[in-house]
């Protein structure tokens, strides 16, 4: 029996960034051997960006990578230069999967695109991820995961409501969408090779995929013109429903999320809150959700008080869907998170210890883990080299200097 | 035309909204999937907005959106009966899919272990908003809850104002997706070794995994992050990223350093019209990074407020659809804000064939989709049918699959299992 779900299963990875990164990953921390082909002459911008350890940049110092990339082991070499594109097609026999996420035309000016690489192993399974897809007019628009969340839609929908200007999810939003459709992609198309032997390729757009976050005001707009407009924390089902500011602590706000699906769960929250006298207005779910104005500053006032760990507990235990608006460093002491095991301290060469974001997710038989942390630029270079290529140590020498590897 | 990649296995879809992506992203991979309903319908059917705002069970958006490419069957699990099917059901299928309060399988005696004991090849996924074993695991969750307990909701938003979800809320596709992976990576040595297990999605992490690893900078830069509204960064450099224009808004983050190249090309635009300043024209922007380094001097400051004022200033002159085109020329790095109405316009959408059209008689008329997430060469994704009717399937999952005769189905509705 297995250890892991997908060992013997390996990959060439030649993605950067965001998305690539983060689909390999999962395989990784699954138990596939994944190889991070990272060219020096196009370093993963990740790898330069923050946070760093101890907040001083470095190419081996940045968790910005390393979160996206533990279990992974790292070959850098130049691209760009045909031996070192010569030394990455002898490992194609060698992978099931290969995934790239450069813009179209770099795998196909490096020889390295899907038709060439399926006659050394037809078998092959590639995905191709990029903002827009291989094709059409805009394939090339080279860009990040915040302008595609714009493009998409999500920004159009943030916001307080429409006369005023958006306000954006953090991050590049759909980085963190398309990953999920793209190591579903993956998985699927694995197992189809293992039982059938027909290899493919795997056009993934991220703007594509995260439409499909968006798909009721997709439908809507086109059956009947309605466009999904900006309208705070408006629920049509539950009332009350929104953010809520409670006590302040250490200096800092704190606030609650509270959303009550029925005249029950209400008649709960206000025997939490004390009884108070009510209006008449607020007695039901109807009522409610007409007069959302003043029942948000009935609410408000009630709630401003309170501690916003103790009311979570209060209004969960009386079967009110409640949770305080953790930040980052509330996250890190979530009692939940932690009995999740979600956070992973990881020791690295150059970093030392420091926190990466766990599974999503538990398998009962074959759970995932951050097996290794994240690997230095290079870091398994010489031991691919020599393991898996039967390179001398001379000779990879002599590659060092001719500046083909790194 | 079905895809190729899970025909031939089957997926018991018991879930609510926070599976329902999962169910319909097997769908579009070919499963056969089943939505197990209750006999009042699934509550997905209940979520507004509806379709022409006519409320029903067949016109939710939510509901239209997620469920297609099911099978549905009614099902009431509280019956002896309706479990003594179920049961007969997961001995046929390969995953089971839920989002039941923790436990509740359990106390139906149809928990992961007794479903194990009569199919050990099952694949038993649970979406849970705080797992399965801590303090929260009985805690509810609507998905502004998860929203917040992941700390998506604290950086969304204005200072002064109240934290934001989005008008879409998200949390429960983030689970839903997240099962589908987390399924699959089950799948593969299932189908090797012949042994399911079970699979226990957290939202609150899948929420989690949305901060691009925010979680790092109190603990290596000492700095919490707030909600900041239109603009993006630190404490020390805040960056607008959110422009008005003639018609709407633009995205756009002005980066020196290896994004030089855009920001040249802009300015270069901007200094055709007459709205740049000669500073940045002249301006070093390969060697200037305050934005990656997080750190600014105060020219810098006064550079970055001048810089945005011209821009926006500039952006007001024209409309977003033709700021977006010409972007696209120069290889500036900018993004329309686009609506729906705009992403149904897209000219690169289009040009690939993305939207696909699903007839719907049970609505009397054919509605748009986003097209497939994917194109693969051997096994490519098809258009979705129409989500089903209530019990549509019974017929044919009772009495073709399961073996019931007519008389045994009409018994079982009669008495309310079905």
């Amino acid at each position: 029996m297995r250890r892991f779900a997908l060992e013997g299963v390996h990959v060439l990875d030649f993605a950067w960034v965001g998305v690539g990164p983060i689909t390999t990953k999962y395989l990784a921390d699954n138990g596939a051997d994944v190889i991070r082909v990272e060219s020096a002459s196009r370093i993963d911008v990740l790898r330069l960006g923050p946070p760093w350890k101890d907040a001083q940049p470095g190419i081996n110092r940045s968790q910005f990578y390393a979160s996206f990339n533990t279990s992974k082991k790292s070959l850098s070499l130049d691209l760009s230069n045909p031996k070192a594109r010569g030394l990455v097609l002898k490992l194609v026999p060698w992978a099931d999967v290969v995934i790239e996420s450069f813009t179209p035309k770099a795998m196909r000016n490096w020889g390295l695109d899907y038709q060439h690489l399926r006659e050394i192993k037809p078998e092959l399974v590639m995905l191709s991820t990029c903002l827009q897809g291989q094709t059409g007019p805009n394939a090339l628009y080279p860009g990040f995961g915040q302008l595609m969340s714009a493009l998409c839609g999500f920004y159009h929908i943030s916001g307080y409501d429409n006369e005023s200007a958006p306000t954006p999810p953090y991050g590049a939003y759909t980085d963190f969408i398309a990953p999920r459709f793209s190591a579903t992609l993956v998985l699927a198309a694995l197992d189809y090779k293992r039982r059938t032997g027909r290899g493919q390729y795997i056009d993934m757009a991220q703007y594509e995929a995260a439409l499909h976050f968006l798909s009721p005001a997709v439908i809507d707009y086109f059956a009947t013109g309605r466009v999904q407009g900006r309208e705070g924390n408006l629920s049509h089902r539950h009332a009350p429903h929104g953010a809520y500011r409670c006590r302040d602590e250490d200096g800092q706000e704190r606030w609650i999320a509270i959303a009550v699906a029925n005249d029950d769960e209400w008649r709960a929250m206000l025997g939490v809150l004390g009884n108070p006298s009510c209006d008449e207005r607020f007695v039901s779910m109807l009522g409610r959700l007409k007069n959302r104005d003043p029942l948000d500053q009935f609410v408000g006032a009630l709630v401003r008080h309170h501690a916003a760990v103790e009311l979570t507990e209060r209004l969960q235990a009386a079967g009110v869907a409640a949770y305080p608006v953790q930040n980052c460093v509330d996250l890190h002491q979530d009692d939940n998170l932690a009995a999740f095991d979600f956070w992973h301290w990881l020791e690295h060469k150059e970093m030392g210890t420091t926190p990466y974001e766990g599974l999503q997710h538990k398998l009962s038989r074959t759970p995932g883990d951050l097996r290794t942390a994240a690997p230095m630029l290079g870091e398994h270079s010489d031991e691919i080299l020599r393991r898996m290529l039967g390179l001398s140590i001379e000779e990879i020498e002599q590659l060092k200097q001719e500046r083909v590897i790194f | 035309m079905k895809c190729e990649l899970l025909n031939g296995f089957r997926m018991l879809d018991l879930s609510d909204e926070r599976g329902a992506l999962c169910g319909k992203i097997f769908a579009d991979l070919g499963a056969d999937v089943i939505k197990v309903e209750p006999p009042a319908g699934c509550s997905t059917r209940r979520i507004a907005p509806f379709l022409d705002d006519q409320a029903s069970l067949d016109s939710s958006l939510y509901f239209l959106a997620y469920q297609a490419g099911k099978r549905s069957i009614s099902l009431n699990l509280e019956s002896a009966d309706g479990r003594e099917l179920l049961r007969e059901m997961v001995k046929r299928s390969d995953f089971l899919l839920e989002s039941f309060p923790v436990g509740y399988l359990d106390e139906l005696g149809l928990g992961y272990e007794a479903l194990a004991r009569l199919n050990p090849r099952l694949i038993f996924t649970s979406i849970t908003p705080f797992g399965d074993s801590g303090p929260g695991k009985n805690y509810s969750a609507a998905d502004i809850v998860s929203w917040a307990a992941g700390g998506a909701m604290y950086l969304m938003g204005e200072p002064g104002k109240p934290p934001l979800q989005m008008s879409l809320p998200q949390a429960g596709l983030h689970a839903g997706a997240e099962a589908a992976v987390a399924s699959l990576m089950a799948h593969y040595p299932r189908e090797i070794e012949g042994l399911g297990q079970r699979v226990v999605v957290n939202m609150q992490a899948c929420v989690v995994w949305t901060l691009m690893n925010e979680q790092a900078m109190p603990i290596l830069h000492g700095e919490i992050l707030k909600r900041t509204g239109v603009y993006v960064g630190t404490l020390d450099v805040q960056r607008k990223m959110v422009f008005r224009c003639r018609d709407g808004y633009i995205s756009i983050l002005i980066i020196g350093g290896p994004g030089a190249p855009s920001t040249i090309a802009l300015i270069d635009w901007m200094s055709e019209n007459g709205f740049s300043l000669d500073w940045m024209k002249s301006k070093d922007w390969r060697s200037w990074t305050p934005g990656i380094l997080m750190k600014a001097t105060d020219e810098d400051r006064v550079q970055i407020a001048e810089l945005e004022e011209r821009l926006e200033a500039f952006f007001m002159t024209m409309n977003k659809h033709d700021i977006y085109a010409e972007a696209l020329r120069r290889r500036i790095l900018l993004a329309p804000v686009s609506s729906v109405a705009d992403v149904a316009a897209d000219k690169q959408l289009a040009a690939r064939d993305y939207f696909v059209r699903v007839e719907h008689d049970t609505l009397g008329r054919t509605l748009t989709f986003p097209g497939p997430f994917a194109k693969l060469s051997a096994t490519p994704i098809g258009a979705p049918s129409r989500a089903p009717r209530l019990g549509e399937h019974n017929r044919d999952v009772y009495i073709d699959l399961l073996g019931l005769d007519t008389t045994q189905l009409a018994r079982l509705t009669a008495i309310g299992a079905v």
